[in-house]
């Protein structure tokens, strides 16, 4: 499938989404398909592997909603603050990861991760600690929930038509170069170091973005945002959805939040289903659902010639 | 004021000694398989519960404390022999997402086997009491702890050093391929491997578990830690990751004396400050 077909069915599904199901639900998937895409840049395109995503999804939200309850800062003034905030946290954290690459690149995010959780667990004075940041008020003209949802979609696609342009620039194929040999990219004059850090800046503030979009959805931001195991579950919808294709982790943003609405009403313990199905996609399925349907596609075009 | 100080310094090897036995086997998984065990919390966890189930079911403490971490050995084990080893030609991406994966699905098998909320263990009565170390009383189990901890950090260090398993598996983190090339089967070595280093996992969780009790999210607590344990440590050294344990025990037990709410966060600024002034750890040597 080429790129328009493709952007064309989002389209199609972005105007369905809020008809078919609750509009606060298909703005949440929205929140996380800006996260997982933005996650995307760094795994598929610049072959890092986070595991501390949920430090700016969980920032983000913080910073937007301080900025509106104790400022009554107006949304788009939070909205900017919360991304430009994480990509400057990005910066600062991303400067002591892309020092070691590998193994140690994956256990750095995740350690800092899980620092930035035990402040946010500690400051509870500023954050609301265990019980989350709530009281985070939409402006009035916003409460309604479609007309919230049209708003997150908005930005949804203006975000990922900036991601998209950054992974088609130059940059971007710095980046596949960077992914696919580092010694090469390195010996050609690159800097290996800088164009990491400069796609974990970028994938940082998305993510803020999102984690702010996040906490307007139900006015709260709970401290699961920014715990590890948060981070695990957008590594889960990257993956699940298809690191291999721009649009894949929208799709796995989506198949994520539809497996945990429905499967947490009758079992408590859903995450183990997500483990299983992800400990599956690992073993058999590594291009996630695009995968399916690309073979699907295939068969059926070889049906058709037939 | 020096009581406690002294006191919270015990408190600091003690507990730092367990991060260095469940840290050596991470270092351990890490160093011959490359692959940061994600499941290593969870391991530990099931030391502790295992530990719970076998003396609740045959009432002894030493016979629980060799069963327990024999039982997640076996679990580790069965990990990498029905999982991990498939993995082996893909990249090393996956098999870290297929433990996080694991790690989600015996998480919550405990939850389903022992019930959400966390229970307590007691030490058997002998070792209840306190002792007299002329400053202060200080409870016995805790020293217990010491000595059985040390003890298998020694035993470690002679089987790493005096058999030839050891020698293998201390020749697989060197050079993996060297390892191949003398004809030795890379997959009995990568399972042995997996299964010590989760026993090691357990048997930290077995002895843990009278002092800081059973809760189900145990393990993903401890495994953040366990990577500082590692990241300080250097990739891959064994010994450093037994002084990177101690170290980080005792950072964070003195931090609580004077900023109580920065113990959990002092480990990490630590590993951010050995990073920037020491990228391969303070005993690393690549």
């Amino acid at each position: 499938m080429r790129d328009r077909t493709q952007f064309l069915l989002l389209i199609v599904a972005l105007v369905l989404a809020p008809v078919l199901g609750r509009p606060v639900i298909a703005a949440e998937i929205l929140a996380f398909a800006i996260t997982a895409v933005a996650n995307n840049m760094l795994l598929g395109y610049t072959g890092m592997l986070s595991f501390g995503q949920a430090t700016f999804f969980g920032v983000g939200g913080y910073v937007a909603g301080l900025m509106m309850v104790h400022w009554n800062a107006p949304l788009w003034l939070a909205l900017a603050g919360a991304a430009g905030g994480c990509a400057l946290l990005a910066a600062a954290i991303g400067a002591v990861c892309v020092q070691r690459v590998g193994l140690y690149f994956i256990m750095l995010t995740f350690a800092f991760n899980q620092m930035f959780y035990f402040i946010a667990y500690s400051w509870s004075s500023l954050t609301g600690g265990e019980d989350g940041l709530a009281g985070i008020g939409r402006p009035a003209w916003l409460r309604d929930e479609l007309r919230f949802y049209i708003l997150v979609a908005v930005l949804f696609l203006l975000s990922l038509a900036a991601m998209k342009r950054i992974v088609d620039s130059s940059w971007g194929r710095l980046f596949r170069a960077v992914r696919d040999n580092p010694d090469r990219a390195a010996a050609t004059g690159h800097d290996v170091r800088r164009l990491k850090l400069l796609s974990f800046v970028i994938a940082g503030g998305f993510t803020g973005l999102a984690g702010a979009l996040y906490g307007l959805v139900y006015g709260i931001v709970p401290i699961d945002s920014i715990h590890w195991l948060r981070s695990g579950d957008i590594v889960f919808m990257t993956l699940i959805g298809g690191s291999g294709n721009f649009f894949g982790p929208v799709i796995g943003a989506a198949f994520y939040i539809w497996l945990s609405e429905t499967v947490s009403l009758f079992w408590d313990r859903w995450p183990m289903i997500l483990g299983i199905v992800f400990a599956l996609v690992v073993l058999f399925l590594r291009g996630g659902i695009v995968e399916i349907l690309t073979r699907l596609a295939g068969l059926a075009k070889r049906r058709a010639a037939a | 004021m020096i009581v406690l100080i002294a006191s919270q310094l015990i408190n600091g090897v003690v507990t730092g000694m367990l991060y260095a036995l469940v840290g050596v086997g991470l270092t351990l998984i890490l160093g011959v398989l490359n692959i940061p065990n994600f499941a290593h919390g969870v391991l530990f966890a099931f030391g502790a519960y295992f530990f719970l189930a076998a003396t609740q079911a045959f009432g002894g403490f030493w016979l629980g404390l060799i069963l327990a971490p024999f039982g997640v050995a076996l679990l580790g084990g069965a990990i990498e022999y029905l999982g991990v080893r498939r993995l082996y030609t893909a990249h090393h991406d996956y098999q870290l997402l297929f433990l996080f994966a694991i790690a989600l699905i015996l998480q919550e098998t405990i939850v389903l086997i022992w019930g959400p909320v966390g229970t307590t263990i007691q030490p058997p009565s002998y070792l209840a009491g306190g002792v007299d170390l002329g400053i202060t009383r200080y409870p016995l189990y805790r020293l217990v702890v010491m000595g059985l901890t040390t003890a298998i950090v020694v035993a470690l260090w002679l089987l790493l050093t005096r058999t030839n398993i050891g020698a293998i598996v201390r020749a697989g983190i060197e050079s993996r391929e060297m390892v191949e090339v003398l004809g030795i089967d890379v997959q009995k070595v990568f399972l042995f491997t997996f299964a010590l280093g989760s026993w090691l996992a357990g048997v930290a969780g077995s002895i843990a578990a009278p002092i800081t009790g059973l809760t189900p999210s145990m393990g993903f607590d401890i495994l953040p830690v366990t990577f500082v344990v590692v990241v300080i440590a250097g990739l891959g050294s064994i010994m450093g990751a037994i002084g990177a344990g101690i170290l980080i025990g005792i950072a964070q037990s003195l931090t609580t004396i004077w900023v109580p709410e920065a113990a959990n966060v002092v480990i990490y600024l630590l590993m951010g400050l050995t990073i920037m002034l020491r990228p391969q750890g303070l005993f690393g040597r690549r």
